[in-house]
């Protein structure tokens, strides 16, 4: 009977436990504010030391992310579209794809590409750091500046490759996704209207110094470098020419005397250069991606004879920035040219985003067009001595110097970051040189010029209109 | 010795209550000791089967078998009544009892002999008879071994008199009038026990016995928090038992579902042993938040698994964190739900029954977790009694079902010189050259490997071993369960998936039976190893002459005649050798912890009050090593070492209150509960790299460089619910139930929801007229019910803005910081509304039993990732969806008894689903990222595809039909379903119907049973898998033999487009990839399988005799033996030509009882 009794009590007591438990439902789901693993938006702007690690998300990528928009991808297929390399795997894959000029509108990878974009490490994240960092409490007004400054030169730095990849893209300046979800396409003016001013913006706020150690994060000039390639694609002559000057005359920058120097960590030539961030993968993917792991192996891009045969004789940077592979399949011995600016040397390389020998030639390009030809010409043959090559001398037509400064670009800039494939289409010469390179390849009606926006887009978002041709 | 005083001597009124019942405990007390004693003595066990036989063969029967002889006199024995009974090996004083329940006699039970004497009335009892004066009915129940059953109902029929039976088997019935009744007694799982009474005034005592039912209408079936039969239960609910389970030779239980339930759809992923079994309730609740790009999965409704009353804490997910062979590298290439199980830690050995609960009432009271509908996994128990020991073991082999046959060498190189001559190019051994062709420049033409037999084409080993020990007495039962078994992958190599469980259960009553208390905990160790690079499963395109994989030594081959074969990319990925991807492992290792405590006591009469306590821990190990030998030499090897872990934890504790009771002819039950969870999943993932040394890759210490990274997920839910259920009569049900759920999913504020659900049901069989005019039909139930149920499947924090670091980067020193997310914090529950309606029809004495039932189920507010365009950042956000998605199907069951002899039995089942989706609405459809996926009005499951209009026959190029009705090269892509015309096919994936039939025979000790299952439904067929990569003709991939079928010259009328290389044909490769997305890749992939055949032979109890054995039987059992079906390549449910196709097992086994 006391068995039942202390039963009883035991039971009574657990039901009003329970019950008074189960009345108070509220505490029962309480959990922490957070996951353990994470962190809420005002965690992250509330100091400067946080807010900086989110800007700093905006570079790592370049090195964290295989060939993608960013790190080998902005070269390579840029680089297949255009005329300059060949991908030597067989099958369906996006590298013939850009080869041969048709990119099918539902591609995985240029999909790819437009997410990387506008993604949490691209346009999102300069976005959310400008609005962060601009509500916050906790970071001084030079913190401020600094790190706003970078994020803005960020998204002017994505957008200008959206817009020379896809034409007009829609321009989403905030994180408000029920408002971002429906914006059109603006057009490619108001896209560049947003760069510059986003630049103009940026230059106010960076200062002169890098922030930190090496060239790794923007300043004041890399602001003002991709100011000066933005005008020139904008054919404002003047407003690049002043641009590229305030570089040149910086006295920060000079050329490498060694062209094998110049892809190197800490190189002179560097503006903005970025280290690999992941030591998973301790090497700049343009260098893995073209050089093959041995001699015997058939390099997976090889650079086509336009550009080998477009080198002229004792240049340097064909020594120095072209190497080759020559391959026994089945008796007969095959020779295969890659790039080599990078050399797969891994410490020692950085990604070079924008360098110095870049500024000379746009501001050759603008005193040529503004007829200062002697100046243009002078600019021009820094870039060719440096290589080895003899300056042009004596006088020179207009056009022949605008040719000239074209043809060195092409040679000095090739397989970097898109430069060739957009120096094409911004020149309006990419129907004529392609037509003749890739008979039965390029489309007559010149549509593969732009990619076409990926068809998932479009799908989500009805405003999207499709590139003409696709 | 034992006197039974059931007779009552004079005694004064005042004083015959309290008498009574010290009688009652004289009594109980009697046959307790009685129970203990013949426990301990040699058993006097009787066994009889007799219908309205006279008592004196009774008699005789029993003396024959025990040796107690009845004293009776002649004239006494005129009055006896005859008896029926069926009882086997049950204690003589518990036959006794039932002998003389209805019989006008006392007796005695002596030492040897039964004294039988003519009852006398009482001079009271005589004056009540006379006087007309009310009395009680007193009696217990017990079953055939006299174990008393609580709860039984005891009803008078048409009266308003009833009560229930207490722990002790007992009950009252008071004041009832006199005259004749008729007793029903009903428990569940237990025949009904009708019988006519008379009641003449004088208190009765009586006793009956309640048999294991074999109608299936009174079978127990597990339903959300109770139990309850098929007769009574106005839900929607199925149950696959454990003998069922047992004819099928699968390590994951979901594999013996298959079939099995209408309602349910069971899906293997892929052939792999451990790999993931999708299942599906009632349709598709949600909407699909795939991308276009078609890499990640859609979400899957799935149904709720609670087993032993604890949710299990992984549920149906991947547990694979890691690629491996089971896992589906992407959708193009197999199933993208597959990967390893967690149900494949759980020993089908150990399961009593599966229960799934699809309707509002069966499911409601689940509340949020129930949308989707449940699946309660109910565990074996121990019963009392005698020791018993039982071993079962069988041992196999499996085989692919669906070889896929590819082109030999010389159709290979035909194909490739086809493709070559239509480019107009010429085999070059140039990579540079468009032409470049290893495979024809340099490979050997006259070599020929059948890659599919060398990877898929073997047989595999299948073996299982269980032994279990059972027993205990009537108040502490156990049972310990020790199960092994391995599943061997037929791929070369080591491959296996091995389980070791251990599954145990304890129960006690306390000895005044008011105090339960059931204990059990399983342990199950699972270990799955393959490679962890499912490419592998490409290899099978290999080109026939491809050079031989290995060399004179063993070594791995890399080069053939100075060609790097890891140089030039096929669609088989610059892989070289696909045996290198056989070295590089993966070890995953699963260890399930499922423990629970159920403790229940008695407060009052008709009053439990009980709490669950559950916990299950899901623990996933994994590690994976890509060794540099594993590697081409050439291409950068790169050693690195993956260590992840996952842990899936479930804390629930569910307090309730029970309440039963007779009130106005009818049992009230009523539960209040509440429920408490806590599910914490854990994951943390350490990759090395830069090893040197492969030796090392299991050390983590040796890497170069180490990432990690963890995830930490913390949900909370609480819940309080009641739920009031009403016989009345047998005849009419009323169920109403109501919940209040909590989650700590939700934003402030939005965290609480109210659901509940209403049910009737109506057994017009037991109506008088029915009953009298269609006798036929034994049992007739219409009853129905509606409720809402709401979700909370999504993941936490979801409502805020969530920023993590990444330890895979350093920038100068700073770990970055980035947002994982959009967020909206107003999204809250959503919301299920399930209608059904079901009809169940019983002939010839439930000897066929049919149920039709008809269901709608409509899923609003649902909660989702609402797709956006990366230009907001992400591709979603979560929030709850403004569209209404409606399921709508009939379910047919035919249960038949069709042959009953002595010696030979055949019984069969059959049961056929079909499920129709449609989107109900959907407000701003047009302007939403939606327009293109859905229609107003259509499945939410339907693709829209071009219409495949054969190919050219003059260019050999595929054409698709045009918006205006003519061939085109270029179809459009939709962009909105307002667009839809004569261009686009409406495909839907989702099975028209499915089920199965099983059969089985039994003739003396033979017994077979054959399970079909199948489905009718379309599907992608082979071609998806062949276009969506590579048109066929470019170098490194073969091809199914049918390809050889194509466009080969002008004027060829040809359903396949022309070869090509791809690398000049820009027209042939953009319509092929076109091809991958037209109704070109689409047909029909119904099928009826074979699904289990079972064949066993018991031996004869004379032979088992003389060996010892209570039991023996052997067997041989065959799964997926054959299947019909007019799908060309391939597997039909699986659907692509890149997985493990599913397997056919064949064992044969033993199955010893000591």
């Amino acid at each position: 009977m006391k068995a039942i009794k202390y039963y009883n009590l035991l039971f009574y007591s657990l039901l009003a436990l329970t019950a008074s438990t189960w009345l108070s439902c509220k505490k029962l789901i309480q959990t922490p504010a957070n996951a353990t693993n994470q962190i809420g938006t005002a965690q992250v702007f509330a100091d400067s030391a946080d807010a900086e690690a989110a800007v700093v998300e905006m570079y790592v990528d370049f090195s964290d992310s295989g060939i993608g928009l960013q790190a080998a991808g902005l070269t390579v297929y840029p680089g297949l579209s255009a005329d300059e390399l060949k991908f030597t795997g067989g099958g369906t894959s996006f590298e013939n794809e850009c080869y041969t000029d048709a990119i099918p509108v539902n591609d995985g990878t240029n999909n790819g590409l437009w997410t990387t974009a506008y993604g949490y490490s691209a346009i999102y994240q300069a976005n959310s750091c400008i609005q962060g960092i601009t509500s916050s409490t906790g970071i001084s007004l030079s913190e401020k500046n600094q790190l706003t400054g970078e994020a803005e030169f960020m998204r002017a730095f994505w957008y200008f490759y959206l817009v020379n990849l896809y034409g007009g893209v829609p321009l989403v300046t905030s994180t408000n996704y029920l408002a971002n979800a429906t914006l059109p396409s603006a057009t490619v003016q108001i896209v560049y209207s947003q760069i510059i001013s986003d630049l103009k913006d940026a230059q106010h706020r960076l200062g002169v110094n890098y922030p930190t150690a090496g060239r790794v994060r923007p300043n004041y000039y890399t602001a003002t470098a991709l100011l000066a390639r933005v005008y020139l694609y904008q054919k404002d002559w003047q407003d690049a020419e002043t641009a590229a000057s305030v570089i040149i005359n910086s006295g920060i920058y000079s050329l490498e005397s060694n062209l094998d120097n110049v892809f190197l960590d800490g190189s002179n030539e560097a503006i903005w250069q970025v280290p690999f961030a992941n030591p998973n993968q301790p090497y700049v993917d343009e260098g893995r991606v073209f050089v093959p792991p041995s001699a015997s192996t058939i390099p997976k891009f090889v650079l086509t004879s336009f550009l080998l045969n477009a080198f002229e004789t004792g240049d340097n940077r064909q020594s120095n920035w072209v190497n080759s592979n020559s391959v026994v399949t089945g008796g007969t011995a095959v020779t295969y040219y890659y790039p080599y600016k990078y050399k797969n040397g891994q410490a020692q390389e950085d990604y070079m985003l924008f360098r110095f020998a870049e500024q000379y030639l746009i501001r050759a390009e603008a005193e040529a067009a503004l007829n200062d030809l002697p100046a243009a010409v002078a600019d021009l043959n820094k870039i060719r001595n440096r290589a080895g090559l003899p300056g042009y001398s004596g006088a020179m037509s207009s056009p022949a110097v605008q040719a000239a400064i074209l043809h060195e670009r092409q040679i000095e800039l090739f397989c970097e970051l898109g430069s060739r494939w957009f120096d094409l289409k911004r020149t309006g010469a990419v129907n004529a040189v392609l037509g003749l390179e890739k008979p039965g390849i390029w489309p007559a009606d010149g549509h593969a010029a732009l990619y076409p926006v990926p068809l998932p887009q479009i799908q989500k978002n009805p405003q999207l209109t499709q590139n003409p041709g696709y | 010795m034992y006197n039974f005083y059931s007779k009552i001597v004079v005694q004064p009124p005042c004083c015959t209550q309290k008498l009574l019942l010290i009688m009652k405990l004289t009594t109980l007390i009697m046959i307790t000791v009685l129970m203990q004693v013949s426990a301990s003595t040699v058993a006097q066990k009787v066994t009889l089967s007799e219908k309205d036989a006279p008592l004196t063969t009774v008699f005789n029967d029993i003396r024959n078998q025990t040796g107690y002889d009845f004293i009776v006199t002649r004239s006494v024995l005129d009055q006896a009544k005859t008896v029926t009974i069926d009882v086997k090996n049950a204690e003589l004083p518990v036959v006794l009892e039932q002998i003389f329940s209805g019989q006008p006699f006392d007796y005695q039970l002596t030492e040897r002999s039964v004294l039988v004497k003519l009852r006398e009335p009482s001079l009271i009892g005589k004056l009540k008879t006379a006087l007309g004066v009310p009395a009680d009915i007193n009696g217990n129940v017990t079953d055939s071994l006299g174990q008393p059953i609580a709860g039984a109902s005891v009803n008078l029929k048409d009266t308003r008199f009833g009560a229930v039976t207490d722990n002790k088997g007992h009950f009252t019935i008071t004041s009832v009038p006199q005259g004749r009744y008729q007793l029903l007694i009903t428990y569940i799982g237990y025949s009904r026990l009708s019988t006519v009474i008379e009641n003449t005034g004088q208190t009765l005592n009586l006793h009956y016995v309640l048999h294991p039912s074999t109608d299936q209408l009174d079978q127990v079936q597990v339903i959300a928090y109770g139990k309850s039969t098929q007769r009574f239960n106005v839900g929607s609910v199925s149950t696959v038992g454990a003998a069922e389970i047992a004819q099928q030779p699968v390590s994951n239980v979901l594999n013996a579902l298959e079939g099995r339930v209408p309602g349910l759809n069971v899906t293997s992923t892929t052939g792999a042993p451990g790999s993931a079994v999708q299942l599906q309730i009632r349709g598709q609740n949600t909407l699909n938040t795939t991308n276009n790009t078609g890499l990640s999965p859609n979400p899957y409704d799935q149904p709720l698994l609670v087993i032993d009353g604890v949710p299990f804490a992984p549920q149906n997910q991947n547990v694979n964190q890691d690629y491996s062979i089971a896992t589906a590298l992407n959708v193009a290439l197999g199933n993208p739900h597959s990967g390893i199980s967690p149900i494949n830690s759980i020993n089908p050995a150990d399961i009593e029954s599966i229960t799934v609960l699809k309707d509002a009432d069966a499911t409601s009271i689940y509340g949020t977790q129930g949308a989707n509908g449940v699946i309660l996994i109910t565990t074996k128990k121990g019963k009392a009694g005698k020791t018993t020991l039982n071993l079962n073991v069988y041992t196999g082999y499996t085989q692919a079902t669906s070889p896929v046959q590819m082109m030999n060498t010389l159709q290979y190189n035909a194909m490739r010189l086809g493709a070559f001559k239509n480019d107009g190019l010429t085999p070059s051994a140039n990579a540079s050259d468009p032409g470049f062709a290893p495979d024809l420049e340099l490979f050997d033409p006259g070599k020929y490997t059948n890659w599919f037999n060398y990877f898929e084409g073997g047989e595999a080993k299948s073996t299982n071993a269980d032994v279990s020990l059972s027993g205990g007495t009537a108040g502490d039962t156990y049972l310990i369960s020790l199960g092994s078994n391995h599943s061997g992958y037929n791929f070369p190599g080591d491959y296996a998936d091995n389980r070791l469980s251990l599954h145990t259960s304890f129960h006690h009553q306390s000895s005044d039976k008011r105090l339960n208390v059931e204990f059990g905990t399983d342990y199950a160790y699972d270990r799955n190893n393959n490679s962890n690079n499912g490419a592998v499963l490409e290899a099978i395109t290999l080109p026939p002459d491809y050079p031989g994989l290995l060399d004179a030594q063993g070594n791995l081959v890399w080069s053939y005649k100075g060609f790097d074969l890891g140089s030039y990319a096929g669609s088989y990925n610059g892989v070289g050798n696909p045996l290198g991807y056989l070295k590089q492992t993966e070890d995953l290792k699963n260890y399930n912890l499922m423990t629970r405590l159920l403790v229940s006591y008695q407060l009052l009469k008709g009053l439990d009050i009980s709490s669950n306590f559950g916990y299950s821990k899901f623990d996933n190990v994994e590690s994976e090593a890509q060794p540099l030998l594993s590697q081409d030499p050439a291409q950068y090897p790169y050693a690195y070492a993956q260590f992840n872990s996952a842990d899936y934890e479930t804390v629930d504790i569910a307090p309730q209150l029970n309440f039963r009771k007779e009130i106005l002819k009818g049992q009230l039950s009523v539960l209040l509960g509440g429920e408490y969870k806590r599910n914490i999943s854990a994951q943390t993932n350490l990759t090395g790299s830069g090893y040197n040394n492969d030796a090392l890759l299991g050390s983590i210490g040796a890497a170069d460089n180490v990432y990690a990274s963890n995830d930490y997920t913390l949900y909370k839910y609480s819940a309080i619910f009641g739920r009031v259920g009403y016989i009345w009569n047998s005849k009419y049900i009323l169920n109403v139930s109501g919940r209040r759920d909590g989650s700590s999913n939700f934003g402030p504020g939005k965290q609480f929801g109210n659901f509940g659900s209403a049910a009737a049901g109506w057994i017009f069989s037991e109506e008088g007229l029915f009953k009298k005019y269609v006798p036929l039909v034994s049992y007739g139930k219409l009853s129905g019910s509606y409720g809402t149920s709401g979700g909370d499947g999504i993941a936490p924090y979801q409502y805020q803005q969530n920023w993590i670091s990444n330890s895979n980067e350093n920038y100068q020193g700073i770990r970055p910081y980035y947002a994982t997310n959009l967020f909206n914090a107003d999204y809250s529950w959503s919301l299920n509304k399930k209608l059904n309606l079901v009809l169940d029809l019983g002939f010839l004495k439930d000897r066929i039993l049919f149920n039709a039932t008809w269901y709608r189920d409509r899923d609003s507010k649902q909660l989702v990732l609402y797709n956006l365009p990366s230009q907001t950042g992400f591709s979603g956000v979560l929030q709850n969806f403004p569209a209404t998605v409606q399921n709508r199907g009939w379910e047919f069951s035919l249960t038949t008894k069709n042959i009953e002899g002595k010696e030979f039995r055949w019984s069969s089942s059959f049961n056929i689903s079909g499920n129709t989706n449609k989107l109900v609405a959907f407000p701003g459809l047009a302007n939403s990222p939606y327009n293109r996926l859905y229609t107003i009005g259509q499945s939410v499951n339907v693709q829209y595809v071009w219409k495949n209009a054969g190919v050219n026959p003059t260019t050999g190029v595929f054409q698709f039909t045009s918006a205006n009705g003519q061939p085109t090269y270029t179809p459009t892509y939709l962009t909105s379903t307002s667009q839809l015309n004569d261009e686009y096919v409406k495909e839907d994936p989702t099975p028209k119907f499915y089920g199965g039939f099983s059969n089985t025979f039994s003739y003396r000790a033979f017994s077979l049973t054959l399970i079909f299952q199948g489905a009718k439904q379309t599907g992608k067929n082979y071609l998806a898998g062949v276009y969506v990569n590579n048109p066929p003709g470019v170098y490194g991939v073969n091809e199914p033999v049918q390809l050889l079928n194509v466009w080969h010259k002008p004027g060829d009328q040809a359903s396949l487009q022309a070869y090509t290389t791809n690398a000049a044909s820009q027209a042939a490769s953009t319509a092929a990839y076109d091809f991958a997305n037209s109704s070109g890749v689409w047909g029909d992939a119904s099928y009826l399988r074979l699904k289990t055949l079972s064949f066993s032979y018991t031996l004869p109890a004379a032979l088992l005799k003389k060996t010892g054995f209570a039991g023996a039987s052997i067997y041989v059992h065959a799964q997926n033996l054959f299947t019909i079906t007019g799908y060309q390549v391939g597997d039909p449910e699986t659907q692509t030509i890149f997985g493990i196709p599913v397997q056919k097992t064949i064992v044969a086994g033993l199955n010893l009882t000591l």
